[in-house]
């Protein structure tokens, strides 16, 4: 243990209803948080639009794996019905895109699913082994019936007495406290 | 990117396509040309007409009739499935512009039914379906099929199959048009029951309905898959006819202001995308089976379409049908760009079209596509026909289901402050 005392890693605050912090999002968006999240129990529909979120570049993934897939199904059925051993099965062509397809075409699904997932993995920075949050009592209830929203010391804009106020009074958090790092 | 030159560089994207098909069909017929001396030995002659028929025959006016009748048919049946899968999916979103699609949808009857009797007389008078002209006695193909294959209960069956679907959709929309005036719940649940039999009957009833019009015009084929092929592309259309539809009568000033949003744009656009996939994957199902199979009972219905520049039309059908509409649609936002969609839209028109006259036009023109002004014609004559009577009857009731239940759900959305606008409050 080190003398100096723990360091704050964010500010948690809570919300008893999705209304009020749907509403609480739409200020720290507007007052211009970057590194700040929101956390509930059950998907809000528009959360992403009031955090003023990016879409998510997720699909580029998707798309790329999606192209590997199908051409990888392509090449594989060229290189081993025409190229590397030749077979005439059934009176077809050695290779024609007909007979490919079907396989390609579930090459670009596998693949596209795997571009999505970890594409999803990449940008997240997961897997990441530990947050500060999981040690935060009040956090558990995230996952029942409390809504929070977590400002990170790091944010530029975070000021540990500026913030807190800003929590509690214009956004009207029923609780806010430190968690440590 | 604005929408400007979205726009254009949309329409850009697809006239290069189309250019792309037109100087693969000149090289084509170059290459039909060369091979011309050589007779063509089609020793199966599978229910096509040795040659090309003339502009003004009879034959050449009914196979353009029927080509501009089952595009039209199309809009309604797609309408019918939409609104039938509305009530069976207990939907939210649709109740704001689901009068539009009971109103299309109801003029299967008397309307199509009415529009039909030109192709039963064009199909007595000998001009459309060889097998009215064939003894079954001499023709093992027609012998078999006899069942389905006769003059009377063809007539009869397309004339009842016709009036059963109109049926249903007045139906609906007469329900609804009541529950506009006491607001109660039962005429919902009515609809519901009505569709949860209704979706059986559609299925079998289109089925039909395109076996006997569109598929008996080689009554040898043999496709499980012609029906539901007739039903993707048919709601694939529907879906981008009703997208621009109701986007331009949700304007300012214009019926559905008050009760369309983002939401049923969005929606709209992604069914169409989801069935420009599912269209791709039924006609593919339909080709890849038969070729693989390689039985002359079913290939030679796609023999006859791969000669002369017919093949080029099935290679717009494949990219213009699909590749084409399916990568420009990727975008989740772009399905709100009406720089892109109102270009799709036109071209979607115009692959459907071109998808039917690739089912009917081979019979009388093996050689290749011939297009004449009857094409046209009739195309933009019955689909003007039916836009009007559409907006005449669409304006006979309230535009949208008044006292619908689920009409909250349709306009209950979420609309958040652009930044700094939270602020005002």
């Amino acid at each position: 243990m080190s003398a100096s005392p723990l360091k704050p890693h964010a500010l948690l605050a809570e919300f008893g209803t999705a209304a009020d912090i749907f509403e609480a999002a739409i200020l720290c968006r507007d007052a211009g948080f970057s590194k700040w999240d929101v956390h509930t129990p059950f998907p809000i529909h528009g959360m992403d639009e009031a955090m003023g979120l990016r879409k998510s570049p997720v699909g580029w993934f998707t798309f790329c794996g999606g192209m590997t897939g199908f051409s990888a199904g392509m090449t594989m059925i060229w290189y081993m019905n025409k190229f590397d051993y030749p077979l005439v099965v059934g009176g077809k062509p050695l290779f024609t895109p007909l007979y490919a397809f079907p396989v390609s075409y579930e090459m670009t699904i596998l693949l596209s699913a795997f571009g999505t997932l970890f594409g999803m993995f990449f940008l997240n920075r997961l897997p990441k082994l530990y947050n500060p949050l999981f040690k935060n009592e009040r956090f558990k209830k995230a996952t029942d019936d409390r809504f929070f929203i977590v400002i990170e010391a790091a944010d530029p804009k975070f000021s540990l007495e500026a913030t807190r106020a800003f929590l509690t009074e214009k956004c009207h958090a029923t609780a806010v406290e430190i968690v440590e790092d | 990117m604005n929408p400007a030159s979205r726009f254009s560089r949309t329409w850009l994207a697809l006239l290069a396509t189309a250019a792309l098909f037109v100087a693969g069909r000149l090289l084509g017929a170059e290459h039909e040309a060369a091979h011309a001396a050589a007779p063509a030995a089609d020793a199966h002659g599978h229910g096509h007409a040795a040659a090309s028929v003339g502009v003004f025959s009879l034959k050449q006016i009914a196979h353009s009739y029927l080509t501009a009748y089952m595009f039209c048919l199309s809009l309604c049946v797609g309408s019918l499935f939409l609104s039938l899968a509305h009530h069976l999916f207990d939907a939210g979103w649709s109740a704001s512009i689901r009068r539009v699609t009971d109103t299309v949808a109801s003029l299967l009857f008397p309307w199509m039914v009415l529009l039909v009797l030109p192709i039963i007389g064009f199909a007595w008078a000998g001009q459309l379906y060889a097998w009215f002209n064939i003894d079954p006695a001499a023709d093992h193909a027609l012998d078999v099929k006899k069942v389905l294959f006769n003059k009377p209960t063809f007539t009869a069956l397309v004339l009842l199959l016709i009036s059963a679907l109109g049926w249903i959709a007045n139906t609906i929309r007469n329900w609804s048009i009541a529950q506009d005036k006491d607001g109660a719940a039962h005429w919902t649940s009515k609809s519901r029951k009505l569709a949860a039999g209704g979706i059986f009957a559609f299925a079998f009833f289109t089925t039909l309905i395109c076996f006997y019009l569109m598929k008996s015009l080689q009554h040898q084929f043999f496709s499980t898959m012609y029906g539901v092929y007739y039903f993707a592309g048919s709601v694939w259309v529907t879906l981008i006819t009703l997208y621009l539809l109701t986007f331009w009568l949700g304007q300012p000033g214009r019926p559905l202001e008050k009760v369309y949003f983002k939401r049923q744009q969005q929606d709209l656009g992604v069914l169409f995308f989801a069935f420009t996939v599912f269209y791709a994957y039924i006609h593919f199902s339909q080709y890849f089976l038969i070729w693989n199979a390689a039985i002359p009972e079913e290939t030679f219905w796609y023999v006859l379409r791969e000669k002369g520049s017919w093949k080029w039309v099935g290679m717009t059908i494949l990219f213009g049908h699909f590749f084409v509409p399916f990568l420009l649609l990727l975008n989740q936002d772009i399905k709100r760009n009406l720089a892109v969609m109102i270009p799709v839209g036109a071209w979607a028109w115009l692959m459907h079209y071109i998808d039917m006259t690739y089912n009917v036009m081979p019979v009388i023109h093996p050689d290749g596509l011939q297009l004449t002004f009857w094409d046209p014609l009739f195309w933009f004559g019955m689909a003007g026909l039916i836009g009007f009577l559409f907006w005449r009857k669409y304006q006979t009731a309230a535009p949208y289901p008044l006292k619908d239940p689920r009409l909250k759900e349709a306009v209950t959305h979420h609309e958040v402050p652009a930044p700094g606008a939270a602020a005002a409050h």
